[in-house]
């Protein structure tokens, strides 16, 4: 259970005239990232008059909603962002707690490490005093949380990275392909387009991160859980082909 | 109705209103940069103000109608003539087929809006008939418009757009003696952007924050559909840290760390990571979309309360403006 009762340290501030943005805490916390996600899918059961979407982030929930909508709901304020606020934190007053998450289905994305996919995996296992096996299997044996999406459509920000892979981001970002798993810090994650990405290159997948055709066109959401999987070249390509 | 391309000019794209239901999956916004000309080219023409335009950016760009049309430019980012004479802008224009438009350079500002009767037929993607470039989809096939491209209306005209076409459709040029004020929804100075006060406004000294509301900013070549380079004195921070990222909309100025500003636009990225010291209110946005490199302005604060009061008044007008035309036309 998650009691979102009497947390007296819940901000909420506008960052637009449609949009309010709550805040449940200023670091990167395991906790925090799950009461987001609750709060977030108590709101997608209980939406605010007007609301169009919400972005969940480590530790904020963003609701963008229509101004008009919301102003003309019987809600307590004179301003759109009052009775957004009003519903949100009387959202949080009435909710005695509910349960968690759960265990998410666990999504495994496929992996060719190294090689000419993963150019930079000799820099991490130089840097991290590993050998490029152990970076593999550190990478690959753990079951990481989708913290947020952003940055580009698709790209999910990785929770639960072995500390033993922590590796400084490049001085300059350059140009990623789609699918290029990197590291940096404290985090892990997929790039689903081309782009310029500073973090460490260490393999690449042959799943579409992101494909504006499909219904969900982000493979990854907040709250899902993820695990790499190690595959050969000619697994890789097998995917690719098919 | 179609028109062919014949220049498409810079970065022309296919856009509506934006789109609003795939934030969660990292998917922008988009949609016109000046939402307010988007929407007077289309409600001139009895159009759902959603409909899709083209938005041209500057001058350059021309195209020939292989139909009788009608059609409304709107925005201030160029006029539209045809070989011998200028048209007026922000009302509906029956053309006639066999024209050739040209979009020619008229100062001060940067965007226009052209919509067709109808609304330009693309298919929706997420919802939304908005260009995306950068991961290329929406609009016309993801892309820029380019030579050659064939543009058609959708063919499902309002009651009221079918009157107007009716009332003006001919043999030759013909347009209404009204058109939209558009200069009446926009406040007296063009320069002068009205902000509120950002989440992370005291991360920065008291100079600086001073500055901010005294100072001029120059828009800088670096500026796009993301976001735009506003250069001027750095910003020093009072507060040093990082900020966790969390979600950024357009109109949000954020403070790189080298303390330069960056006014995020239609095409931002959902969430960022760098400090707010301010967001632009959503009345100004399209003052900010006219804007063309080498510009300068200032920003003048506003309470957020004032900001919403703004934002529906606003919202109002244009629903009133969308009724009279109906009405005029029933």
């Amino acid at each position: 259970m998650i009691d979102l009762r009497d947390k007296s340290d819940l901000q909420v501030y506008p960052i637009s005239e449609g949009a309010v943005t709550i805040e449940f805490g200023k670091t990167v916390d395991e906790d925090i990232v799950n009461r987001v996600n609750a709060f977030d899918r108590l709101l997608q059961q209980k939406a605010m008059p007007g609301m169009y979407q919400t972005v969940p982030a480590y530790a904020s929930l963003t609701v963008f909603f229509d101004l008009l909508t919301l102003f003309n709901a019987p809600l307590p304020g004179k301003t759109g962002f009052d009775k957004a606020r009003a519903y949100l934190l009387g959202l949080n007053e009435q909710t005695s707690g509910f349960e968690d998450a759960g265990q998410s289905e666990i999504i495994t994305v496929p992996v060719c490490y190294g090689g000419v996919f993963g150019y930079d995996l000799e820099y991490v296992a130089g840097h991290t005093k590993l050998d490029s096996y152990e970076v593999i299997k550190l990478h690959s044996e753990v079951v990481y949380k989708v913290c947020m999406v952003g940055f580009i459509p698709g790209f999910a920000y990785l929770g639960g990275l072995n500390p033993a892979l922590e590796v400084p981001r490049k001085a300059t970002p350059v140009k990623v392909s789609p699918g290029a798993v990197g590291i940096a810090g404290r985090q892990t994650g997929v790039y689903p387009l081309e782009t310029p990405g500073g973090w460490q290159i260490i393999g690449r997948t042959p799943l579409r991160l992101f494909d504006a055709k499909r219904s969900q066109p982000s493979l990854l959401k907040a709250n899902d859980m993820v695990k790499f999987e190690p595959i050969s070249l000619s697994e890789f390509e097998k995917y690719s082909g098919g | 109705m179609k028109i062919r391309i014949k220049r498409a000019g810079l970065m022309a794209t296919i856009q509506d209103l934006g789109r609003h239901y795939y934030l969660s999956q990292g998917v922008p916004v988009s949609g016109a940069m000046d939402g307010l000309s988007a929407q007077i080219a289309n409600l001139s023409l009895g159009n759902d103000a959603n409909d899709a335009v083209i938005e041209f950016t500057q001058s350059g760009a021309s195209f020939v109608t292989e139909d009788d049309m009608l059609i409304c430019l709107s925005g201030s980012g160029a006029c539209l003539k045809t070989e011998i004479r200028r048209l007026p802008l922000h009302r509906p224009l029956f053309i006639p087929a066999g024209t050739n438009l040209y979009l020619e350079n008229a100062p001060p500002g940067s965007r226009s809006y052209l919509a067709v009767a109808g609304g330009w037929q693309v298919p929706e993607a997420l919802g939304s008939r908005s260009t995306y470039i950068t991961a290329r989809f929406g609009g016309l096939d993801g892309r820029f418009l380019k030579e050659k491209d064939i543009l058609k209306s959708t063919g499902r005209f309002t009651a009221a757009t079918t009157a107007i076409w009716n009332d003006l459709k001919g043999n030759a040029i013909n347009y209404p003696n009204w058109g939209v004020a558009r200069d009446l929804f926009l406040p007296g100075d063009l320069k002068s952007i009205r902000v509120m006060r950002g989440r992370e406004f005291d991360w920065f000294d008291k100079a600086s924050t001073g500055s901010f509301f005294s100072a001029e900013y120059v828009l800088g070549h670096n500026s796009n559909r993301m976001g735009y380079q506003l250069v001027g004195k750095p910003m020093q921070r009072a507060i040093e840290g990082e900020l966790l990222s969390t979600a950024v909309t357009p109109g949000t100025i954020q403070v790189t760390n080298n303390g330069d500003l960056v006014l995020l636009m239609a095409d931002c990225q959902t969430t960022g990571g760098y400090p707010r010291i301010a967001s632009v209110a959503a009345v100004d946005l399209p003052l900010c979309a006219q804007l063309k490199p080498g510009d300068a302005i200032n920003f003048k604060e506003i309470s957020w309360k004032e900001a919403e009061k703004l934002y529906i008044q606003h919202q109002l007008e244009l629903r009133k403006l969308a009724v009279t035309i109906r009405q005029r036309y029933s």
